[in-house]
């Protein structure tokens, strides 16, 4: 048995800036990741990170731009409170080395980004998330902070209502251990993966999201998942916002800037739903091109501007593309992109289970509302993970539970059945067990397509009462078949076959709870587009989904009214 | 079809298993491997997680030289020739050549100090250990955090950048010929590092020097054959020997 007072599930941004703050207050702290902390998905974020540091910027106008952006779900509190406290992190990040980029006169330099009224996304070239990333793993390790890198965590353990714990499996040797502490906070990110096309890296797929939902914790606003427009055509690489930011047009093949058509204001720099909603409908009325997409147009910038502010997307469009943006234009698609929604938790990041936190892309604090602005989430992780570090260290000196060792014990037990039961193969029905799979037991890989491809299709961009219908009976014959989930390699080391394995079952959870709760919200607000319910209804639905786990195992849904404090639901217009 | 010959390896023994696979236009190695995984053989093991070449997972040799699985194209390897006389080297001639090499090899990363785990997965520790080892950091508490935003030159900005954009997937350790003679030289990555830390105006004079110290070494600067290899195989275009020839000159002064 391992212990530790602080035990942080993810070594992306949000777990590596908690982390930091809980070890500043003396505690013991580990991190657990299933893949070496600079590995994780916030090294891919590209455009910035929003801070309101301009002179004639405010946190307020920030706070304004991030509400109207929510299409008015977020909770008003929470984002006076990353509001505020954005200039003092970024300013911190920049005292701890972040390469951020410079305007002449030596400050931090700011670019403009969708849905926002001024210029305040700072940025380190188009590889902001790798530049913070790095830095702040490097500030893990001056602070020699525990590591347990390539480790698996496959339960939380609960005893009485508290979170005590959890069971981690070693990928080296896939022996399971049990972590016994006293905070567990978890940081393991969004859940992407769900989808057939996602911008997100391959391990992003929500497992650790189902992991605090069977320990008890609120899935909070599940159905609100942004697309973001432009993602590389069929591999879905992102192509950041900040390409329109620096003057890019989209095209479609009539060779017109649509969106005109659907924001004449902001054209390209409307939000992201609106962007991806505008392409999606001219794809399905004809005016894109063969294999669905349009042309983001950056020629026109010129080689030195592209070089200069936008070097990582001429690679990108190089090297996955055969396209050099400076002489042709890119073939972009919308692509999920974000997890709106996650475990339900306070500005602290505490969720309802004592014990549990929850913070960064896997939380939902309920800063983005029914759609994230650009630049506002690699600024929740750092925001939200100090405060969750400092909070989880005073929780450690006040709590007063102590857990037994008995229940850690039982839970690692089941851990194991569970392994095991995935392992054997169920010989009988094969009628030879002659070593291959049989025809009863299910491959994770042909069920992960399945789900995705489900998703995409019926709970994507446009969605109605019918295909989510049809969607939610498809995921509960899934749940049937994982059941009979089984893996063919038996090995003991690295055994990604069964690592994929248990994930999956957590990602069928996830689709269920997503989809669920877009069939129930009869509105369309931010991300979340009903065709059949295409009106945004404040009087019915301006409250937030709170999904919990019944005894028997099932989903069931309940709501919370957002926060309203000073700005008052307009007309969302750009 | 093309063929995929693999390296396997577990904790007793090493082979080679040949896979054919139907190649998809834009296909990766990545590609090719998840489906070898997917659909043909489950217990496959490499690393991966970003696929868009920003998180250095995927390091392996594809025909002898050190890449990354997620960047290179199945169809590129295809049209290269390989100088078997020099076949340690990085030698991408991409003429385009009617020649096609349909063998696609594939083995773990050679580094230096550490071994094989699994297949293609290889031990990573000893490369970070090293890394990590000159303390590459800020040492916050030194300066005075009240005037947090030092400013920066956007020239000196860049310069910086080159260096940041390393994503530690350590090709570069694994191509670097200094190892040959010594098994504790620190590496170009490594190297790399501390030249960032020292250029940063942000770092303190005492961390500066202290750096400098700690590369001062003939395992550390004086260590590099310069021979740009490492600057060659970079996928991220950092130049660690310019690096290194620039740690030199500061401690010659
Ligand atoms: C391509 C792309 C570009 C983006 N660009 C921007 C941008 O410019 N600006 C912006 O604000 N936002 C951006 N975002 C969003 C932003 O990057 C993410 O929201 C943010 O990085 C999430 O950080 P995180 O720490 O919450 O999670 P992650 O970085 O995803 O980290 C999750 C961690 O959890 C670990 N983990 C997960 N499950 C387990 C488990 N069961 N056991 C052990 N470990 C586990 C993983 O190993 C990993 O270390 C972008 C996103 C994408 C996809
Ligand atoms: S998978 Fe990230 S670099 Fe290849």
């Amino acid at each position: 048995m391992i212990q530790h007072d602080i035990i942080i599930i993810g070594g992306g941004l949000s777990g590596l800036r908690a982390a930091l703050e809980a070890q500043r207050s003396g505690k013991s702290v580990a991190i657990i990741s299933k893949v070496y902390p600079i590995r994780s998905h916030s090294g891919a974020a590209q455009g910035g990170i929003n801070a309101a540091i301009g002179s004639d910027d405010s946190w307020e106008k920030h706070a304004f731009d991030t509400i109207k952006g929510s299409d008015y779900l977020a909770d008003q509190d929470a984002v006076q409170v990353l509001c505020k406290d954005a200039p003092d992190t970024i300013n911190e990040l920049d005292t701890l080395g972040c390469n951020f980029s410079r305007d002449s006169n030596g400050n931090l330099a700011q670019r403009p980004f969708g849905g926002a009224a001024y210029p305040r996304t700072c940025y380190a070239g188009d590889r902001t998330g790798h530049n913070i990333l790095h830095t702040l793993y490097e500030q893990v390790m001056r602070y020699g902070i525990k590591i347990y890198s390539e480790w698996l965590v496959t339960k939380l353990v609960i005893e009485d209502g508290q979170c005590v714990g959890c069971i981690a499996m070693n990928l080296l040797d896939s022996e399971l251990e049990i972590f016994q502490s006293k905070v567990t906070i978890m940081a393991t990110g969004g859940y992407g993966r769900i989808y057939a096309r996602s911008t997100n890296a391959l391990i992003n797929t929500g497992f650790g999201i189902s992991l605090a939902y069977h320990a008890g914790a609120e899935l909070k606003d599940m159905e609100f998942v942004q697309f973001h427009p432009t993602t590389l055509w069929d591999t879905n690489i992102l192509i950041t916002e900040g390409a329109r930011g620096e003057g890019g047009y989209l095209l479609n093949s009539e060779n017109k800037r649509f969106m005109e058509k659907y924001a004449k204001d902001s054209m390209e720099l409307a939000p992201r739903d609106i962007v991806a909603r505008a392409i999606q409908q001219e794809i399905n009325e004809g005016h894109g091109f063969e294999g669905d997409y349009v042309y983001l147009d950056l020629t026109h910038l010129g080689k030195d501007v592209i070089n200069k502010k936008l070097p990582g997307i001429r690679e990108i469009s190089r090297n996955f593309a055969d396209i050099d943006p400076i002489e042709n234009p890119i073939p972009v698609q919308p692509g999920q992109h974000y997890s709106m929604g996650g475990i339900c938790c306070d500005v602290n990041g505490k969720t309802k289970v004592p014990g549990l936190y929850a913070v960064g892309e896997c939380a939902c604090i309920s800063v983005h509302g029914a759609n994230r602005l650009g630049g506002n989430s690699l600024l929740e992780t750092v925001v939200f993970g100090k405060r969750a570090g400092i909070d989880a260290a005073k929780f450690v000196d006040e709590n007063t539970f102590s857990p037994t060792e008995q229940k850690l014990v039982e839970v690692l037990n089941d851990v194991k059945n569970d392994i095991q039961d995935i392992m054997d193969m169920d010989i009988d029905s094969s009628g030879s067990g002659s070593g291959s799979s049989s025809s009863n037991n299910e491959s994770f890989a042909h069920l992960k397509d399945e789900v995705r491809s489900l998703m995409q299709e019926h709970v994507g961009i446009f969605r109605n009462e019918k295909g989510l219908k049809v969607a939610l009976s498809k995921i509960l014959e899934l749940k049937e078949k994982s059941i009979r989930l089984n893996v063919v390699n038996m090995s003991k080391q690295y055994n990604l076959e069964l690592v994929n394995t248990i994930e999956l079952k957590g990602m069928i959870d996830l689709a269920h709870v997503i989809t669920l709760s877009a069939l129930s919200r009869t509105e369309s607000r931010g991300s979340h587009y009903r065709t059949d319910h295409n009106k945004r209804d404040d009087n019915e639905w301006l409250k937030h989904t709170l999904v919990t786990k019944d005894e028997h195992g099932a989903p069931t849904i309940d709501y919370k009214n957002a926060v309203i404090l000073d700005v008052m639901p307009e007309t969302r217009e750009y | 079809m093309t063929k995929l010959v693999i390296q396997r390896n577990d904790n007793t023994s090493s082979w080679y298993d040949t896979f054919h696979i139907k190649e998809k236009k834009g296909m990766t190695v990545l590609d090719a491997l998840f489906h070898i995984q997917e659909k043909v053989d489950g217990s496959l093991c490499f690393r991966y997680s970003c696929r868009g070449a920003v998180c250095g997972s995927c390091a392996m040799l594809i025909n002898r030289v050190p890449r990354l699985a997620c960047k290179t194209q199945i169809s590129t390897i295809k049209k290269e020739i390989i100088n078997e006389s020099n076949s340690n080297d990085v030698l991408l001639k991409n003429k385009e050549m009617d020649e096609f090499k349909e063998e696609i090899l594939i083995e773990p990363l050679p580094l230096p100090n550490s071994n094989i785990i699994k297949d293609l997965v290889v031990d990573l520790e000893p490369f970070f250990d090293l890394v990590y080892s000159i303390k590459p950091w800020i040492d916050e508490g030194r300066h005075d955090n009240t005037d947090p935003n030092t400013l920066i030159e956007p020239a000196m900005h860049e310069k910086i950048d080159q260096f940041t954009n390393c994503i530690l997937c350590s090709l570069c350790h694994s191509i670097c010929p200094a190892f040959k003679h010594d098994e504790q030289y620190m590496g170009p990555a490594t190297l790399a590092k501390a030249w960032r830390y020292y250029l940063d105006p942000r770092n303190d004079q005492e961390s500066k020097n202290g750096l400098l110290n700690t590369i001062n070494t003939e395992n550390g600067v004086w260590g590099c054959d310069v021979v740009y290899k490492c600057v060659g195989i970079c996928p991220k275009k950092v130049p660690p020997t310019k690096g290194i020839l620039n740690l030199r000159d500061v401690i010659k002064k």
